[in-house]
């Protein structure tokens, strides 16, 4: 444990806390209504946009985990980078629609958007909750990730309490200005930790080859690394007691490589958090023109999941692969920088977490709250009740990471991936037609997550004996592909051939709320404003 | 998109072939990231960097552009799409 690496991260640290309660009065409004506190006033342009959905969508955990793949020899790890490629053409393509939609109606969640365009409270009950669940374990990887930055620094003492205690500091202290500044605060932080991330990834990129022997060296040591393990390890390999290790995507998986990054692409976006980033623009101008800035950050992904060779080539052993990079930096680094580096990584989770927690408050409160309890709540109210469930759900997060094993947290985090996918034919193709029939989505959406439950329980790996892999058998072929995507086409075969029945038996489809013209609606038109005024009710 | 043409508009929108244009132009952005066994070589390196790195990093600043390109076209159809609603 280096003191000056400690106390770099510690003043980083406060620093963000204080902006993050500082964000309150920044573009001051009244913070008692929902779309102030929850969507920042629906009016981030550009470049706050810029920071807010980069620093929502690549997580800490990302920082962690894809790198960690990597270095324990997964070359598939690699789908990162496909994976947000492919995404940005589908958000420009999409979102705007969902914009201009949810700005005519006043909707605030994905499941509200459902609910208005399907008439029907359950289809938006298994939406919401389908994104509560799915954002829960999401929040505490993030968490996971805050733990082993401060493991690989030095934190905790000898009992579990002083080992527990600066993540739940970390925690509380984030709670606190989330609730008080809402989606202000991860907007402001989310500024200081690309920042630092950009600056840490840069110099990283360029000094830790240089140091070592350039990338060529890199890549030569990981390809002798990785062959002579699968010389030693054949037998284990051969009898699954262990899995070979790949310098690059073997052919065998090169279906589970593209249907990862098609699966996560699909899924990125139905996530309530990426929905709460995109509703919280100005227009839908900043939409696209996001859409084509973005990969930048696709682009400091795919160098971060490479850090994960140079520390194999740098000679880091650690049990952990998800250590390997921080346990990088301190090796590799000054001090002074390897404390940047931790801070970065560590505020890097605040911000998807906050904005994560108050995505699925929003959730809970139009969803379920409101929908099911108290059909008349007034925006003060939403807002209060939203600000309580952001509390909750952090807590809930803290007690799935410190009370049941972190494993379990990332089990869920898979499966949250496999369930989220589901909601896309209710919301995406609901943008487009209303062809489908809203108990035929309802019926595809329950065959899917049952589906893709069952399967990815059923999924060993030489180290769990259950979710041992995202990847799992296509029906009726030996090829591996991402659990999601075969979901999903249930999901979609379920949904057309019961609409094509209900509709024959002349079932009620329900009112659709929208008109066409609502999904090409911009700022400036009838009905939307730059910015919503707080006090006028929201017609979902 | 098909259903806003389904307006009773009894003109087809000025706009519509420009969004065929965007959307075929976003095509490869999201197809050739998909197609796999174009990349999953090792030769021809670059800087050290095998293909299936270095050709994948080069993806992200075309489909960038691509993109780029999108949404110029998306203001002038949008544009459009306006001065027909007046």
């Amino acid at each position: 444990m280096s003191a000056v690496a400690v106390s770099v991260l510690v003043f980083l640290f406060m620093l963000v806390t204080v902006l993050g309660f500082a964000a309150a009065r920044w573009r001051r409004a009244d913070l008692t209504s929902l779309d102030e506190w929850g969507l920042g006033g629906r009016g981030f342009g550009s470049f706050i946009a810029w920071f807010l959905i980069g620093g929502d969508l690549y997580t800490a955990y990302t920082f962690i985990a894809v790198p960690a793949t990597m270095y324990a020899g997964s070359a598939v790890g690699f789908f990162a980078v496909p994976y947000t490629i492919v995404v940005y053409p589908l958000i420009f393509l999409f979102m705007p629609r969902l914009w201009s939609v949810s700005h005519r109606h006043g909707y605030v969640t994905p499941a509200d958007f459902v609910r208005g365009r399907y008439g029907s409270r359950w289809l938006a009950l298994a939406i919401a909750a389908t994104g509560i669940l799915a954002t829960m374990p999401y929040i505490a990887l993030q968490l996971v990730g805050i733990q082993v930055v401060l493991q690989v620094a030095g934190f905790g003492g000898s009992n579990a309490f002083e080992k527990d205690l600066p993540l739940i500091i970390a925690f509380v202290v984030l709670a606190a200005y989330t609730y008080s500044s809402g989606l202000r605060a991860p907007a402001v932080i989310a500024f200081v930790k690309d920042t630092l991330i950009y600056i840490v990834i840069i110099v990283a990129v360029i000094y830790l080859p240089h140091k070592i022997g350039g990338w060529d060296h890199v890549f030569r040591t990981v390809q002798s690394s990785f062959d002579s393990f699968n010389k030693e390890n054949a037998d284990a390999i051969a009898n699954k007691e262990a899995s070979g290790k790949s310098f690059i995507t073997p052919p065998i998986a090169q279906w589970a490589y593209m249907s990862l990054a098609l699966g996560s692409a699909l899924a990125l976006f139905m996530y309530p958090h990426s929905v709460t980033g995109v509703l919280s623009t100005r227009n839908r101008g900043v939409i696209r023109r996001n859409a084509a800035l973005l990969p930048a950050y696709s682009f400091l992904l795919g160098l971060i999941a490479l850090l994960g060779f140079v520390a194999v080539a740098a000679g880091v052993k650690v049990d952990n692969p998800q250590q390997s990079v921080p346990q990088l930096f301190e090796n590799e680094f000054p001090s002074w920088f390897a404390g940047v580096g931790y801070a970065a990584i560590a505020i890097g989770a605040l911000v998807p977490a906050a904005i994560m927690s108050i995505a699925a408050a929003n959730l809970f409160t139009r969803n379920i709250y409101r929908a099911y309890f108290r059909p008349d709540a007034t925006p003060r109210e939403e807002a209060t009740v939203s600000k309580l469930v952001s509390l909750v759900v952090k807590v809930g997060a803290l007690f799935f990471v410190l009370a049941l094993s972190k494993s379990f947290a990332i089990n869920l985090q898979l499966l949250g991936g496999v369930w989220i996918l589901q909601t896309f034919p209710a919301i995406v193709v609901g943008l487009y037609t209303r062809w489908f029939h809203r108990w035929a989505l309802l019926a595809g959406w329950a065959a899917a997550m049952i589906y893709g439950t069952w399967v990815a329980y059923d999924q060993s790996s030489p180290a769990q004996k259950h979710f041992g892999s995202p990847l799992a058998k296509f029906p009726f072929t030996d090829t591996l592909v991402y659990i999601a995507c075969t979901a999903f086409i249930i999901n979609v075969l379920v949904a057309v051939i019961l609409t094509v029945v209900l509709r024959a038996l002349k079932v009620d489809p329900g009112v659709d709320q929208t008109s066409p013209g609502d999904y090409g609606a911009d700022v400036g038109d009838a009905d939307v404003e730059a910015e919503v005024d707080p006090h006028r009710p929201a017609h979902a | 998109m098909s259903q806003e043409s389904a307006r009773p508009a009894p003109t087809r929108r000025r706009s519509t072939g420009l969004w065929v244009v965007i959307v075929v132009i976003l095509i490869p952005a999201v197809v050739v990231p998909l197609w796999v066994p174009l990349y999953l070589r090792t030769d021809p390196t670059l800087w050290g960097f095998p293909f299936f790195y270095w050709f994948q990093f080069l993806l992200i600043p075309c489909a960038a552009t691509l993109t780029i390109v999108a949404y110029l076209l998306s203001r002038t159809a949008e544009r459009r799409d306006r001065e027909d609603q007046r």
